[in-house]
């Protein structure tokens, strides 16, 4: 038994990590919400976009206008769930010199202005920085957890063990066509809450939302799913207030990230005034997320 | 005393405080009693999985306390129900808190074998876990003498009870064979930091017998040790805290065993008929949750098309009357005489004639294969990407010919270097779309298309032109093209009357070409299989779509799969470049990247230089122009012949395949060579390609 050789060697290190019994943190927060009738404003912006520096002031922004949970993207040089709007600003962050390892500081940004901190990564990001290595940063940095566009529960075994070890959320997406065998799978290894998107397709802005779904976030709570919260196509106050009515939280990410762009497609240049229109625009929604259901 | 000792001193206090209640005839009495043992080892070794060892286990010595087990049977009941093959359960009390009850409780619980875990150094205690229901017990070789170790095997064996028999290192490992062990636990913990050492269980593991049936026993908690252990030759693995600590057992041992399973699903052999998810790590399906249904959807529809005599009948048709198949095997004697020039040898050269089916490549193989299926499948819509353009015509023609509609993606630089495929495949009626973002190339073409497939896939069908992507893509495109190989091989016999050929040549993007005409020989160890990728302006330029040599790719997931990819220290997908559009790709099918790493196919690549004076060669000597692409394999001829040589061959037998014909490259190769004049070149336009100005 292990225990034999472990206990002979004096020197040795304290042991590897077993389960982390910390609560999940974004669960907290969605309960701390709900008990107050509201639900949960999830504000996604990509890091290191424009710049490092200022896509932390950019995080906190969101923080201080009303947004519960950030939801910091990783640019990645091939984003197949992403739209032109997510997609151009990755590409700008990548440009100007991204690096991964600087994501713990937006993390600690969100975290200390009183955000739930979720980090989205196509996956290959995180498995080229080390899986094991990612989960130990990420949590260090008071980090709840992370949502995976292109893992699916099946292949993130890796994932869920480190998750497990770190006290980590896994945030794992459903569609209106996954079936309900799908939704369980989805469910029963989810951590925090299960990101469903509103429609099937790629995220950015639109005029209308499908009624779709209200049905989606009813039959994944159905699956078992205690939180659910709803993402892709949400772009203004009005769609994030129906939305709100039924999900657990409302996920707004291009609406956020256009206020930072110009026409032209590029970073505003007057950077004071581009945050203070997301500000704006971040307060907005916000305000129609949380009186969803007054 | 040694921690080890001092376990056993324990351990035999407890016992003899057991025997004033219980003596050993009336042991031997309960164990007539108890229930006939199960034979662990049919439990402990499985061809489709890696059975798991799922363990009581309420604390340990080095961890403490771990959790409260207050109902030790629901919980046995539980791993049972999560697919483990056996329960171990603690019986020691003192410092794992286990106990006979415990056993005791289990036994009566579930239908699996159970392992009592103790110090176990008596006969006593061997007879009094068969009186408890044990079908298998622990022995520690560092425990016992080899005399000790001899018999309380062969009592248990006698019992017909099965002893995992715990070794730490090589010595032991001999003293425990030496004894007869049957089942050898090995403990492979690196004492310096407590992780689990790979290496040091493969050295341990490795002079064991076959039918020694192998445990990892050491520091396993999830899939990754799992997996680990598994690729490292591991028949069964023995879990505690991992398991009995989760909040979901019955959902963490099944992980496990799933982990397993798709483990051992990779290392199928014979190579040829290997299906997916899984090649070796490679592979798997690495897509939003939102596409999951439409690949379950094709894989299951495949697999019915499979089986359907009238689908593989009306394939066979179309490929004779409409594609144009079989195509010719040609012999090459005069660009076999500039091998022979080149390297000293004599081979004989075969061309397999892809370049002459229908649209000029081996495109159309897979996209006739994929479009009836498209039909099974009751969707209308089909979308594809294209790089060199084959396959974006190849997918236009057969939605021509069916009445699909078509929309095709193509990045910006490559319909301005493959100008002419756009206009055929507008003229075929097929919606071309040019992609501007990213790099402009066969990937960003590839994410748009999965961007489009994310959102329309209720009526909509990705025709995926390789063997990449999310399984089941990479087994369905080799199923296609893989007629390539078999017509070849059957032609050499009856057109040429030679058994089998001694290299088969093909170069590589994605890989399908390859691994059509590679296999119908992966299993005939006669065959050496060579592929050449773009080597561009060579390794070192760092302007290439080399993923396999030292330094270029890494393991990651591109596109939906798990394989070799170019990429950053970030992560990023590099640039790739290459005067072959075809070839010009990042990653390469999962399948190639496990024949690489079971050394099956030798893997290199060609220059765009080296690709281009083969693209002459080949036009000059036999009259037949390959496209750039294929021009890779020609050029890989000479370097394969060079290795033959090398290998002792005078006179081999080599099958190239010309997966495309050159028209679509002339202007490239016009340019190249500079066949035109400035006022012709100025009236065919410029058309981006590269050859006289860089990309």
């Amino acid at each position: 038994m292990n225990h034999i050789q472990e206990s002979a060697d004096a020197t040795v290190p304290t042991q590897p990590q077993g389960f982390s019994k910390q609560p999940s943190q974004t669960a907290a927060r969605l309960t701390q919400l709900k008990a107050e009738n509201k639900p949960a404003m999830i504000g996604y912006l990509p890091f290191g976009f424009p710049d490092t520096a200022t896509s932390i002031e950019a995080m906190r922004t969101l923080v201080e206008n009303g947004c519960d949970i950030v939801e910091i993207g990783l640019p990645y040089s091939d984003p197949v769930m992403d739209g032109p709007v997510i997609q151009r600003a990755s590409q700008i962050a990548i440009e100007n010199g991204e690096r991964i390892a600087n994501v713990f500081k937006a993390v600690e940004a969100v975290a200390e202005a009183g955000g739930v901190p979720l980090i989205m990564s196509y996956w290959n990001l995180i498995f080229h920085y080390g899986v094991e290595q990612f989960a130990r940063d990420f949590a260090q940095a008071g980090g709840a957890g992370l949502i995976t566009p292109d893992l699916i529960p099946d292949e993130a075994g890796e994932w869920i063990e480190a998750s497990d070890r770190y006290g980590l959320d896994r945030i794992f997406l459903v569609s209106p066509d996954s079936t309900d065998r799908r939704l369980k799978v989805v469910t029963q290894h989810a951590r925090g809450f299960v990101y469903a998107a509103s429609r099937m397709g790629v995220t950015g802005e639109r005029d209308a939302l499908d009624i779709a779904p209200q049905t989606l976030v009813r039959r994944t709570h159905e699956a078992g799913a205690e939180f659910v919260c709803v993402g892709i196509g949400v772009s203004n106050a009005e769609q994030a207030r129906t939305v709100g009515a039924y999900a657990d939280g409302v996920i707004v990410g291009s609406a956020l990230v256009h206020t930072l762009l110009d026409e032209d497609g590029n970073a505003k240049t007057d950077t004071k005034a581009a945050l203070q229109d997301l500000a704006t625009v971040t307060r907005t929604i916000a305000q129609g997320v949380h009186t969803a259901r007054q | 005393m040694s921690v080890l000792d001092n376990l056993v001193a324990g351990a035999l206090a407890d016992q003899q405080i057991r025997e004033q209640q219980t003596s050993l005839a009336q042991l031997q009495e309960m164990a007539a009693a108890a229930p006939t043992p199960l034979d662990a080892k049919r439990w402990l070794r499985r061809n489709d999985g890696i059975p798991v060892i799922a363990e009581i286990k309420r604390a340990s010595p080095s961890k403490g306390h771990l959790t409260d087990i207050d109902d030790p049977a629901a919980l046995a009941r539980e791993y049972e129900q999560g697919c483990a093959s056996a329960i171990s359960v603690l019986t020691e009390g003192r410092h794992f808190l286990g106990s006979l009850e415990d056993l005791d409780a289990v036994r009566a619980a579930v239908n699996i074998p159970v392992l009592r875990k103790d110090f176990i150094v008596t006969e006593y205690q061997v007879w009094e876990a068969r009186a408890h229901g044990a079908d298998l017990i622990l022995l520690i070789v560092a425990a016992l003498s080899d005399a000790q170790l001899h018999y309380l095997l062969e009592l248990t064996h006698r019992l017909g009870m099965t002893a995992l028999v715990e070794t730490h290192t090589a010595q032991e490992i001999e003293r425990a064979r030496a004894a007869g062990a049957q089942v050898i636990g090995i403990n492979a913990r690196n004492l310096k930091n407590l992780q689990v050492d790979i290496d040091v269980y493969r050295q341990l593991a490795h002079d064991l017998p076959n039918d020694v049936i192998k445990v990892a026993e050491s520091g396993i908690f999830g899939v990754t040790e799992l997996n680990t252990y598994a690729l490292a030759g591991a028949d069964a693995v023995l879990v505690g805290e991992g398991v009995a600590t989760a909040d979901d057992h019955v959902l963490a041992v099944r992980r496990l065993v799933k982990a397993g399973e798709l483990v051992k699903s990779s290392q199928d052999t014979p190579l040829s008929t290997k299906e997916g998810p899984y090649f070796g790590q490679f592979g798997g399906r690495f897509v939003p949750e939102a596409l999951v249904n439409a690949i379950d959807e094709l894989e299951q529809v495949y697999n019915e098309a499979k089986q359907d005599p009238a689908f593989q009948a009306e394939l066979k048709r179309l490929n004779e009357q409409y594609v144009g198949r079989r195509s010719p095997l040609t012999e090459a004697p005069r660009f076999a005489e500039r091998i022979a020039e080149k390297t000293g040898i004599h081979p004989r050269v075969f061309l397999k004639r892809e370049d002459l089916n229908h649209t000029g490549a081996h495109k159309i193989n897979n996209a006739l294969g994929q479009a009836l299926l498209v039909k099974r499948m009751g969707k209308t819509r089909v979308i594809a990407e294209t790089g060199a353009g084959q396959h974006g015509v190849a997918t236009a023609t057969v939605c021509a010919m069916m009445g699909l509609k078509c929309r095709i993606y193509m990045g910006q630089i490559d319909a301005r270097r493959q100008a002419l495929n756009v206009a055929r495949m507008r003229m075929l009626g097929a919606e071309v779309v040019e992609v501007t973002a990213g790099d402009r190339i066969l990937k960003d073409a590839i994410n748009e298309a999965l961007r489009d497939w994310v959102t329309n896939v209720q009526d909509t069908h990705y025709l995926l032109g390789t063997v990449a992507g999310p399984h089941p893509f990479p087994t369905i495109v080799r199923d296609f093209q893989k007629v390539i190989g078999e017509e070849a091989r059957d032609q050499l016999k009856e057109w040429y009357g030679i058994d089998h050929p001694d290299a088969v040549v093909a170069c590589i993007g994605g890989g399908s070409n390859a691994i059509g005409v590679m296999n119908a020989f992966l299993d005939d160890d006669r065959v050496h299989l060579y592929g050449y990728e773009a080597g561009g302006d060579g390794p070192e330029s760092g302007r290439h779509a080399i993923r396999f040599a030292p330094g270029t790719g890494e393991l990651g997931m591109f596109q939906g799969t798990k394989s070799y990819v170019l990429v950053n220290d970030e992560g990023q997908t590099l640039d790739t470049y290459s005067i072959s559009a075809g070839l010009d790709y990042a990653s390469v099918g999962p399948e190639h990247s496990w024949l690489k790493d079971i050394g099956r196919v030798h893997y290199s690549w060609a220059t765009d230089e080296e690709a281009m004076n083969a693209f002459r060669d080949l036009s000059q000597t036999e009259g037949i122009i390959p496209a750039i692409e294929s021009s890779h394999a020609i050029a890989g001829a000479y370097k394969a012949a060079e290795d033959l040589k090398a290998k002792g061959y005078d006179h081999p037998v080599m099958i190239v395949n010309v997966s495309g014909r050159g028209d679509k490259d002339m202007h490239t190769a016009a340019k190249w060579f500079g066949y035109l004049t400035d006022e012709q070149e100025a009236a065919l336009g410029d058309n981006g390609a590269p050859g006289s100005h860089t990309a």
